[in-house]
């Protein structure tokens, strides 16, 4: 049985992004190269969960080195679904992207970047690798930074500068934590790692493993732009175009999302209570349950409170962002906590993640395009949009209203799945901060919606040209798409929970078995 | 004593790093970003065990270093160099874009 399949996503992502380069010197071409590319990577993506779903985990070792000692790339169902979603997000970009982006852009940048941001995602959702993580995050990241300094203006270039300076130091975090869990365990491979967790031999210390794992928690915090290291979500986002916006929201943010599920419940998940600390209550996971909640909590509130009083689209949404990802960590600290729940916390995550992956590109490119008709963004000087471009209105409307939770739109199966997580555990806390944020998402969407779209018409919207026929097929496209996973949600739910299997101990065991083979 | 003195020097770059990160010049913070990162970077190689006889079969016998984590700094090192290169330009460019590169006249600019 060949597991070649498993690095198909991330070859065809790096063949684009070198071909686009290659022949730059032919616009036309390109723009076929990279189309092609994306298309192709999302039938790799759907290959690969074909493959996968409901419950193989496929190992590829490169060049054939035994586990522990070689570079392990790893597909299971929870990769897939992460794979799953980029594919989504990437194609209606992309399209969009091709129409909007400045050709001049195109041509020297745009495709390439956007290709390595997905060989960087790709790369990190297959890894089975601590160290070849932190590799793929600099690869995520080396693009999101072409990406946010795109326009290379005087706001790009400080958002941008900012995103790298707090990166480079969530690096040098990262690979602290990275040196300092091979100098206790003497293995970065996740499956070994797990396994060494498990049962440490006998004289091993492995009491550093809590801070170093709250250290690698941190970094990811960062990443997935979790308060308090949401600090440069809103400028990096209002400062990149808005088809590289809805990428950083919808696959880049995710990586971060991902590796908190991988690392948390596959790996440290395995350390038995008392093995790593004497006294801790939960093993390492229970330390993880009220950090994640502090931290997905903060996000929801500060998210949602933040959005209700920016003076633009694009910001107001970026803040909708952070507290989006805070509402994908709250079940995830239930299920940390509560080993009963694992599965379904994660799998109420994951459905929340994906969500959110076409809500927020959905409402991004809207926001995107109504920068483009009507010149402005700024809602004091919007207004009435609905009664001029009755298609962008009713796309806008379908995003925000899957924000908010209304049936039968995808967003409401998420918020459901949420809401039942803390629901079951029966924590008070958890259920409070949802149903604040679950009233915050209301309040910024109705702000935005009134201000925006209805009301009498400014003179921007007034004198604004009619959106470009693709960019709208795209996002009518997307808003379709919310519609038709809340309709058909049964499969998304089966595969969600056949990931959130992974989080398991059960799942755990498949996926060490499958890393290192029978005896190991 | 080599770890003694390892030790100090990782406390001492670790402190600087900080110390720079936490100045109001971007180029200083630039600085203090490059300095945490080598600090990463020594600190990995000591991980590996310092002192100890080269991993090739046969050759030495006792303590061998790791070599694995030297493997990763160099891949640390590579990366770091690509971010900061790539840093430096941002910088380049706030200064022709603002005219400045303290962080508390770009805080008007930043919000």
């Amino acid at each position: 049985m060949t597991t070649s399949l498993v690095v198909a996503p991330p070859v065809v992502a790096l063949a684009t992004a070198v071909a686009c380069l290659l022949v730059r010197s032919v616009p036309r071409l390109q723009r076929a190269v990279s189309l092609v590319g994306v298309v192709g990577y999302a039938l790799a993506v759907a290959a690969l969960c074909a493959r996968v779903y409901p419950a193989t985990t496929l190992a590829y070792q490169v060049g054939n080195w035994p586990a522990p000692y070689g570079i392990t790339l790893v597909a299971d169902p929870l990769s897939a679904f992460m794979l799953a979603l980029s594919a989504l997000v990437a194609l209606p970009v992309l399209v969009y992207a091709l129409r909007d982006v400045d050709p001049v852009g195109q041509r020297v940048s745009f495709h390439a970047l956007f290709h390595v941001l997905l060989l960087g995602a790709s790369g990190a959702f297959l890894t089975g690798d601590v160290f070849d993580l932190f590799v793929w995050f600099e690869v995520t990241l080396m693009a999101s930074y072409g990406l946010v300094a795109f326009f290379s203006g005087p706001a790009g270039t400080l958002a941008a500068t900012r995103y790298v300076v707090l990166n480079l130091l969530g690096s040098s975090v990262m690979l602290l934590a990275v040196g300092g869990l091979y100098g206790v365990t003497g293995t970065l491979n996740l499956a070994d790692l797990a396994r060494w967790l498990a049962d440490p031999p006998a004289g091993a210390h492995p009491a550093p493993v809590l801070g170093l794992s709250l250290l690698l928690l941190a970094v990811f915090a960062l990443k997935a732009g979790l308060v308090p290291f949401q600090w440069w979500v809103p400028s990096a986002y209002a400062a990149a175009p808005a088809p590289a916006t809805a990428m950083l929201a919808g696959v880049s943010k995710k990586v971060g999302v991902y590796a908190v599920v991988r690392l948390g419940f596959t790996v440290f998940g395995a350390a038995h209570p008392g093995v790593v600390a004497p006294g801790l209550a939960g093993g390492l996971l229970g330390v993880y349950g009220p950090v994640l909640l502090v931290l997905g909590g903060a996000s929801v509130l500060v998210g949602g409170l933040v959005a209700l009083e920016r003076p633009t689209l694009e910001e107001t949404l970026a803040y909708s962002s952070i507290g989006q990802i805070g509402f994908v960590v709250l079940p995830l600290s239930v299920a940390a906590a509560e080993p009963s729940l694992r599965a379904a916390g994660v799998a109420a995550a994951l459905v929340y993640a994906l969500t959110h992956s076409l809500a927020k590109p959905l409402l991004f490119l809207v926001a995107g395009t109504v920068r483009d008709v009507a010149g402005t963004t700024d809602l004091d000087d919007l207004g009435g949009l609905a009664g001029r471009s009755p298609v962008l209105a009713g796309a806008f409307l379908v995003g925000g209203l899957s924000l908010v939770g209304v049936p039968p739109l995808v967003g409401f199966f998420g918020k459901l799945l949420v809401f039942r997580t803390a629901a079951l555990a029966g924590d008070p806390v958890v259920l409070v901060v949802a149903v604040a944020g679950a009233l915050l998402t209301v309040l910024y969407v109705s702000r935005t919606w009134n201000r925006g779209f209805w009301g009498e018409r400014t003179p921007a919207v007034e004198t604004m040209t009619a959106p470009d026929r693709v960019c709208l097929g795209v996002i009518v496209a997307l808003a379709l798409c919310v519609l038709a996973l809340g309709v058909g949600f049964d499969p998304v739910y089966r595969f969600a929970g056949a990931a959130g299997h992974v989080a398991t101990d059960a799942g755990r065991d498949a996926y060490v078995h499958a890393v290192l083979g029978g005896g190991g | 004593m080599t770890e003694v003195v390892l030790a100090v020097a990782l406390g001492v770059l670790f402190a600087a790093g900080t110390f720079l990160v936490l100045r109001r010049d971007l180029a200083r913070v630039v600085f203090g970003v490059l300095v945490l990162s080598q600090a990463t970077n020594v600190y990995l190689i000591t991980v590996g065990g310092v002192g100890g006889a080269a991993p090739i079969l046969g050759q030495g016998g006792g303590a061998v270093t790791d070599p694995l984590v030297q493997a990763l700094v160099l891949t640390a090192v590579v990366i770091g160099f690509a971010t900061t290169a790539l840093l430096l330009v941002l910088v380049y460019r706030t200064y022709q874009e603002h005219g400045t590169i303290d962080l508390d006249d770009l805080g008007e600019a930043m919000r």
